[in-house]
């Protein structure tokens, strides 16, 4: 719920003169720290799993990639295997298949360290539609993103959405879960940020939808929750909980995923 | 152990205090505002031939000194009034009743000291008393005098940021300040997202800030106590007086209903800045306004038994279309009679009704949803204070609190999940002693031993480490944990000379309530919660030490205090808890500790032309909880290293006055990213250590000046105008990192800033 949001941003944007300006901060000097990235879904392999290292807030040069790990993959159905690396910090699969209900264990071996992340992929969940509701607000006109789905009754289900305006990824964590409402068809829009996005009529909007697991969600609502900057700032931003051991970043996800898109009216 | 120690010796210093002293006979009476009946607290009786004997009137303009026979003169001194000298012949217990001629066109200082050295002679430690009449020239946004705001210039006291009412006292959190209006407690005391405080200027008496010395009546909050009183109402003379702004009007109509025995006052206050924006088309289905009504009335029963009823209602309103709507609002009702059992004894018997509560909905087509939350209590309080002799004044009471708490809770179309209220009762006894004990040396000491029961009707669960160990349900009416507490204060001054006296001062102060929030400023969507199997009351020890002196011959007066404060079972979430959707918070806290010190010096010129203060803040306030920072000690987002706070008024002419205020603090404790990494071609933040980064400083100059019109026969009226940030400075609000929106490889720092430049006029008016 952004209501902090809509309410902050509207107060401002509406009563005062409120203003922006970039400014030049001195930020504390960072230590450089391995990123892992895996992703397993119901789709077709290969999969793949990224190695990288995180880099100062303030450079623009590219992301230095670790090309020598042991990268292991294995379920809970006794599949096991050693990833290929394919250069440029990639890893991928050959014969793993990712399928719904299975534990995924991941092991990555570099540089003397040990990481290593579990995550299981749900059942998969039907994408049946996006509906889109728009609004006269202010003048302007508000869309609404809903995706529409029938959550199971059984609780416990998390749902990530990754979103394209017009091909253009956008950087937004959205997520929803069945604790407020169960076993019902989804009718709760994605809580978009169109602070710096503009949707207009004719604009084609690409959603993914991924059934994902509980500590994959936690990861996302954390981002979705330090980016939620209402009256004096959002939650106290922190590296958000992920599923890797040792101290690396990133995230090591089985999910399932189904793909739709809409035209905005 | 320790604890018993503490009650037996304060028992012991009690009794023998009490028994030593002989007295014969006692004068007594209330001392009241001449031209409207209003009654007067804080006025400094003092007996003129024993100097060192002086007393002030109560909350309720009660006073009472105990004499041996004999031909006395009291003398009725208090800031803004002339003075009258009041001959006693004492035979007998007598009662003295008088009343005060206002001096309006004397204009003394802004915050004022109940008398001119007033800071010198009393026990009590980290007290500010406001006075609203001259609060009302300090320059604020909108040019809406403000209480709140006039208390965050005080040195110990910070605002949570531009525009906000919420304040910290020496680095304790926002939900740590017990706000009391007409004793009833504000559980959110700020309107329009805090740019405007609950407390309508017109409608209130005077305000008392006490920054965690309290005495041992006030409890329940570890951080301070801001005690609001409203006015009563002219019982000699019906009266209206208002005020027209940019943003919003006031009106306040009072009168005798019976003339001498009863009166009544009642104050309105709404914003309209939406009434104009509706006139544009685009903004037409936009609301958002609040308005507050103030009401009281009091009656006195006869020259023994007065009673009093007090309400508030304030309710804010902000809705788009009909696609959002939220509202939220406090109501608190008091009753009260005082009661003079005789010459000695005073009791003060008190009802207090108080609810806060918030709603939000959201409407698409095919659904809605609305969260709530709300805290409704039912409070009894009984105080008595006891004028035992010329050198001891007891008070004791308990204070007993019914807690009614509903979490933010979700309804609508297909919601399913659903939390119940939980209940719990808050009670204290108390007993202290303001001893005298000789002229030099002031004690102050006391006792509170609080209790809070958690209540039966709902689930409990008790949690290890996040991890759901045990569920208890506890029947309607049971009693489940029970929290016991003894909370022991003390100060004490010692005069050096006759313009230096240095104080000490201890207290321990304990919290049932929290405030749930994860929004670094105060948002209305944050919910209480009360003690239970998991959240144990909070704890703060403070110690204190301070050094008082006048110079200039009361013309300067200058404060400094010392403090170091421990706290303990202090709360904080868990990285990623959703608050609002979560379906037990207490599975999301973590528990710590605190810590925070500092120097205060507050340098006020109380007479002349100019008039004003300096005040200065060193300090700092730290955390440590396990879960958070790697276990590590870091500083808490209030945290300031450096707070300053300049007031001047500056009297030009009978007509006009001209008033500034300059502020200046070092930013507030943030968490800045250090670094990014690329997840599934998303870029995100790294973070290290938490709260290591700060917002740059803020500082502004504001400006004000006050006209005041000849008056023409009653009509009195005056003109405010008003520059809020003089030169314009863009003070961070909030900084956001963003993509650069030409090259992505680049992460641009945004600092969003509020208030360049605001303008204001305000037309006040009484007859």
């Amino acid at each position: 719920m952004k209501m902090k949001n809509i309410v902050s941003i509207l107060f401002i944007g509406l009563l005062f003169t409120g203003c922006e300006k970039t400014i030049d901060l001195d930020y504390k000097s960072n230590q450089s720290r391995i990123i892992i990235q895996g992703n397993i879904t119901n789709g077709a392999g290969p999969y793949y799993v990224k190695i990288t290292k995180s880099i100062p807030l303030k450079d623009t040069g590219s992301y230095p990639v670790i090309d020598d790990a042991v990268v292991t993959i294995s379920d809970d159905a006794g599949n096991s295997e050693v990833l290929t690396a394919g250069g440029n910090g990639t890893y991928h699969t050959n014969a793993l298949a990712g399928v719904e209900g299975r534990t995924y264990t991941l092991t990555v071996q570099a540089g003397n360290q040990t990481y290593s992340a579990q995550s299981t992929m749900p059942k998969r969940v039907p994408f049946d539609s996006i509906r889109v509701e728009t609004h006269i607000v202010t003048g302007e006109t508000e869309y609404s993103i809903i995706p529409v789905y029938p959550d199971p009754l059984t609780k416990g289900n998390n749902y990530r959405f990754v979103l394209w305006l017009n091909n253009k990824l956008i950087n937004q964590h959205l997520i929803q879960n069945d604790e407020v409402r169960n076993g019902v068809a989804n009718s709760v829009r994605l809580e978009i940020n169109d602070d710096d996005i503009e949707f207009k009529p004719g604009d084609s909007v690409t959603l993914q939808m991924q059934c994902i697991d509980k500590n994959v969600a936690l990861y996302y609502r954390t981002l979705a929750l330090i980016s939620d900057s209402g009256p004096g700032g959002g939650t106290t931003p922190n590296n958000p909980p992920n599923n890797i051991s040792n101290g690396a970043l990133g995230l090591f996800s089985a999910y399932t995923v189904e793909t739709k898109s809409v035209v905005m009216p | 152990m320790y604890k018993k120690l503490i009650v037996t010796s304060l028992l012991l210093l009690l009794s023998t205090t009490l028994l030593l002293a002989q007295t014969k006979y006692t004068v007594s009476g209330t001392v009241k505002q001449k031209s409207s009946g209003e009654t007067l607290i804080g006025v400094t009786v003092m007996v003129v031939e024993k100097p060192t004997i002086g007393v002030i009137t109560n909350e309720y303009g009660f006073y009472s000194v105990s004499l041996p026979e004999g031909n006395y003169t009291l003398r009725f001194s208090y800031v803004g009034y002339k003075q009258e000298l009041v001959p006693v012949k004492l035979e007998s217990n007598v009662t003295v009743s008088i009343s005060l001629v206002d001096e309006s066109s004397l204009r003394e200082v802004v915050i004022s000291s109940k008398k001119d050295n007033d800071n010198l002679t009393k026990a009590s430690m980290g007290t500010e008393v406001l006075n609203m009449k001259e609060a009302a020239k300090i320059p604020v946004v909108f040019g809406e005098k403000d209480l709140v705001k006039t208390i965050q210039l005080l040195p110990g006291v910070k605002s949570n940021g531009e525009g906000s009412n919420g304040f910290s006292v020496r680095g304790g959190a926002t939900d740590q300040n017990l706000i009391l209006l007409d004793e009833a407690p504000v559980y959110n005391a700020s309107h329009l997202l805090g740019f405007f405080s609950s407390f309508n200027s017109d409608a209130i008496k005077d305000a008392t800030i006490i920054k965690g010395n309290s005495p041992a009546q006030y409890g329940g909050r570890l951080s301070s106590v801001l005690d609001v009183k409203m006015k009563e109402g002219n019982n000699k003379d019906y009266q209206v007086s208002g005020g027209l702004g940019l943003i919003s009007s006031r009106l306040t109509i009072e009168g005798p209903i019976q003339r001498d025995r009863s009166s009544f006052m009642i104050s309105g206050r709404r914003t309209y800045a939406d009434l104009f924006a509706r006139l544009s088309s685009d903004m037409k289905d936009v609301k958002l306004y609040f308005y507050d009504l103030n009401a009281k009335a009091n009656w006195a029963i006869n020259s023994k038994n007065k009673l009093y009823f007090s309400g508030y209602f304030g309710k804010d309103v902000f809705s788009v279309s009909t696609l959002f709507g939220s509202d939220w609002g406090n109501a608190t009702a008091t009753l009260r009679w005082n009661s003079i059992l005789n010459s000695k004894l005073f009791s003060n018997t008190s009802l207090i009704y108080s609810n806060y509560d918030f709603n939000v909905g959201f409407k698409t087509n095919t659904s809605a949803m609305n969260f709530n939350s709300h805290i409704r209590d039912l409070n009894l309080k009984q105080d008595f204070t006891w004028y035992a002799n010329a050198n001891n004044t007891v008070r004791m009471g308990f204070n007993i609190i019914h807690h009614t708490i509903t979490p933010t809770k979700a309804e609508g179309t297909d919601i399913v999940n659903n939390k119940k209220s939980r209940k719990g009762l808050e009670s204290a006894v108390y007993v202290s002693n303001s001893w005298k004990v000789s002229d030099v040396l002031n004690i102050d000491y006391g006792l509170r031993f609080s209790i809070y029961n958690v209540l039966g009707g709902g689930l409990y669960n008790i949690y290890k480490g996040n991890k759901l160990v045990d569920s208890i349900k506890l029947a309607d009416g049971k009693f489940g944990k029970n929290y016991y507490n003894l909370e022991p204060r003390i100060s004490a001054s010692y005069r050096l000379n006759s313009s230096a006296t240095i104080k000490v001062g201890y207290a321990r102060n304990t919290q049932s309530l929290h405030l749930m929030s994860n929004s670094t400023g105060g948002s209305p969507t944050d919910a209480w919660i009360g003690n239970s199997y998991n959240i144990k009351p909070e704890i703060a020890d403070q110690f204190s030490v301070g050094f008082s002196k006048s110079l200039n011959n009361n013309a300067f007066e200058l404060n400094t205090e010392a403090y170091y404060k421990t706290m303990a079972n202090q709360i904080d979430y868990r990285d990623g808890a959703d608050i609002n959707t979560v379906p037990d918070i207490e599975s999301e806290l973590l528990f710590g500790k605190g810590r925070a010190y500092g120097i205060e010096v507050l340098l006020r010129k109380k007479k002349g032309i100019l008039t004003g203060w300096i005040g200065y803040t060193l300090s700092k306030t730290e955390r440590q909880i396990n879960g958070i920072n790697s276990n590590q000690w870091y500083d808490a987002k209030q945290d300031r290293t450096h707070d300053l706070s300049i007031v001047g008024i500056y009297t030009l002419s009978e007509r006009w006055t001209l008033s500034g205020t300059f502020i200046y603090n070092t930013g507030n404790a943030v968490t800045f990213p250090t670094g990014k990494y690329v997840l599934n071609d998303m870029v995100i933040y790294q973070y290290g250590t938490r709260n290591a980064d700060r917002m740059p400083a803020t500082h502004r100059l504001d400006i004000s000046a006050t006209y005041e019109r000849p008056a023409r026969k009653r009509w009195q009226g005056s003109w405010s105008f008003g520059l809020y940030n003089v030169y314009g400075r863009r003070n961070p609000f909030a900084i956001t990192f963003k993509e650069n929106k030409t090259n992505p490889q680049k992460i641009d720092a945004v600092q969003t800033s509020l208030f360049q430049w605001v303008p204001s006029v305000t037309y006040n008016f009484k007859f």
